[in-house]
């Protein structure tokens, strides 16, 4: 589903990301591990057509991302839904109008609108918390409102990138179950992090970056 | 319809959310249109009193005293298939005397002492719309002059000029100030545009995120350009149609004047509309260069 040949990204002549190749399958939950600084986040960048890698080829469904007209950008990440450590929700809008983002820029009609947010809210359990605004929210509510953002128009697969960073174990153990859960319905997540409760939880195939190279554990730890 | 309700009510957001900017936005692109406004309205005025006052210029072909019959009747002839010409009215010496008697009875005295009539006879010529600007006229009058028995061509030449003139600058500076206020105007607006884009960058980056197209994250922002050009023009409007009505009322207070105020034209209903359409391009040319400035969307 997901294939990184020979992939290098450079910032003014940085590497943040050096030669890699990996493959991740349709349904696979995939931990991305690494110290701060290891290009995870720039991993995750290319993988939504934020940034455009300088050498190798990205390939997510067998269509080259390198390839895409900006104009397909868009239509690119509505496939994908993408879960960020500092929330990024609209504190002037209510729960449901945050969720609803992505459905309207779609243009779903109302019904589909009203009927998806209300089944995503169902599913991070705060459904009755949607007219409410983000402000009044705790943080780990905030965070699964916008996992439910990121889930409401059936993506491809999820991207959350330090998801965990805000929260504190008993949460982080609430946010794995959910993502989890979603994973189980054949979404396909990668989860960036460097948080070891995470990589605790999750029993699951861990891809390790270092210096913009994947490594193994082992050499991290060295 | 509901991603159009929502574009709207962004727009509307963003307006509300800077109020006092966009305010502020709206009275000085007000105040500078109606600058342009001046210059147009001038423009118009003077145009309209040139066109006006072609229309009742009439030149004057004087014939030598000494001339046959014949010879008036083949100058007649001439004049009459020249294109140039509208009408052609011929003033015999004493029809000429005749008229100045009527217009002037305390000045005949001073002819009747001459003995004979001084007067030359002439041709009264009222020159076709396309002949009358100041160049076609002079051509013409130039022309007419070569004819034998044609012993003078006369008309308020300098007057016509001096007009033409007048109309000319105040055309090249309503150009200019046009489009140097124009251009201030579409900063104005870029500006207020660029305060309301920084202020919203987080959930422009969000609609990026989740695969909100360019065109649906540009279209409040556009609209909000729109409307402030728009507001900015009909308050332009506005400002200039109450500066005008004080000035014509000033006119006609002024004895001396009693009459030209009725000259004193306003903006017509679809020359108004033109410059509020105007207005709106220039708004969406601000939020536009603003867009591309931020450039949102290629993240």
């Amino acid at each position: 589903m997901i294939q990184l040949f020979h992939v290098s990204k450079y910032y003014d002549r940085r590497p943040a990301l050096s030669d890699v190749t990996l493959e991740i399958e349709k349904g696979e939950f995939v931990l991305l591990m690494g110290p701060s600084g290891a290009g995870k986040s720039t991993l995750l960048k290319l993988l939504i057509g934020a940034e455009r890698p300088e050498e190798g080829q990205i390939l997510v469904q067998g269509r080259s991302l390198s390839k895409l007209r900006p104009s397909e950008i868009p239509v690119l990440r509505r496939k994908v839904g993408v879960v960020l450590q500092d929330f990024r929700l609209l504190p002037k809008k209510t729960v449901f109008e945050n969720v609803s983002l992505p459905l309207l820029v779609q243009g779903a009609s109302t019904t589909e609108i009203r009927r998806k947010v209300a089944e995503a809210l169902r599913s991070v359990g705060l459904d009755h918390k949607k007219d409410l605004f983000p402000p009044g929210l705790s943080t780990g509510e905030q965070q699964r409102i916008c996992i439910a953002r990121a889930i409401v128009n059936g993506p491809i697969m999820l991207l959350a990138d330090e998801p965990t960073g805000n929260l504190d174990p008993y949460l982080t153990s609430e946010i794995i179950e959910l993502f989890k859960s979603i994973n189980a319905r054949g979404t396909t997540i990668i989860v960036a992090t460097h948080d070891p409760n995470v990589l605790a939880q999750v029993n699951r195939r861990v891809i390790t970056l270092d210096h913009g190279k994947v490594v193994s554990p082992a050499q991290v730890a060295s | 319809m509901r991603r159009l309700l929502y574009l709207l009510r962004e727009a509307v957001a963003n307006v509300l959310t800077n109020r006092t900017t966009t305010l502020v936005a709206v009275a000085t692109t007000a105040f500078t249109f109606a600058c342009v406004g001046v210059f147009l309205l001038l423009y118009v005025n003077l145009r309209t009193m040139a066109s006006s006052l072609e229309q009742d210029i009439q030149v004057m072909v004087y014939l030598q005293d000494d001339l046959t019959e014949q010879a008036r009747n083949d100058i007649e002839q001439q004049l009459k298939v020249d294109r140039a010409i509208g009408s052609l009215t011929f003033v015999s010496k004493e029809r000429a005397l005749a008229d100045f008697q009527a217009q002037f009875p305390s000045e005949s005295r001073l002819l009747q002492g001459l003995g004979q009539n001084p007067l030359p006879a002439s041709f009264v010529v009222t020159l076709v719309a396309e002949s009358r600007s100041s160049d076609a006229m002079r051509r013409w009058a130039n022309r007419t002059q070569l004819i034998p028995g044609v012993s003078q061509v006369q008309y308020s030449q300098e007057w016509v000029e001096a007009l033409a003139g007048i109309v000319r600058y105040i055309e090249l500076a309503a150009i200019i100030v046009g489009v140097i206020l124009s251009a201030a105007s579409v900063t104005i607006i870029a500006n207020t545009i660029r305060l309301a884009l920084y202020s919203r960058r987080e959930e422009i980056e969000i609609l990026g995120l989740i695969g909100a197209s360019t065109t649906f994250i540009r279209v409040p922002y556009l609209l909000e350009g729109a409307a402030l050009g728009l507001c900015g023009s009909a308050l332009s409007l506005v400002i200039l149609k109450a500066g005008f009505e004080l000035f014509r009322h000033q006119i006609h207070s002024a004895t001396r004047f009693l009459g030209v105020d009725a000259l004193l034209t306003f903006f017509s209903f679809d020359m108004c509309l033109v410059l509020m359409l105007v207005g709106l391009f220039l708004g969406c040319a601000g939020s536009f260069l603003s867009l591309l400035r931020f450039g949102e969307g290629r993240a």
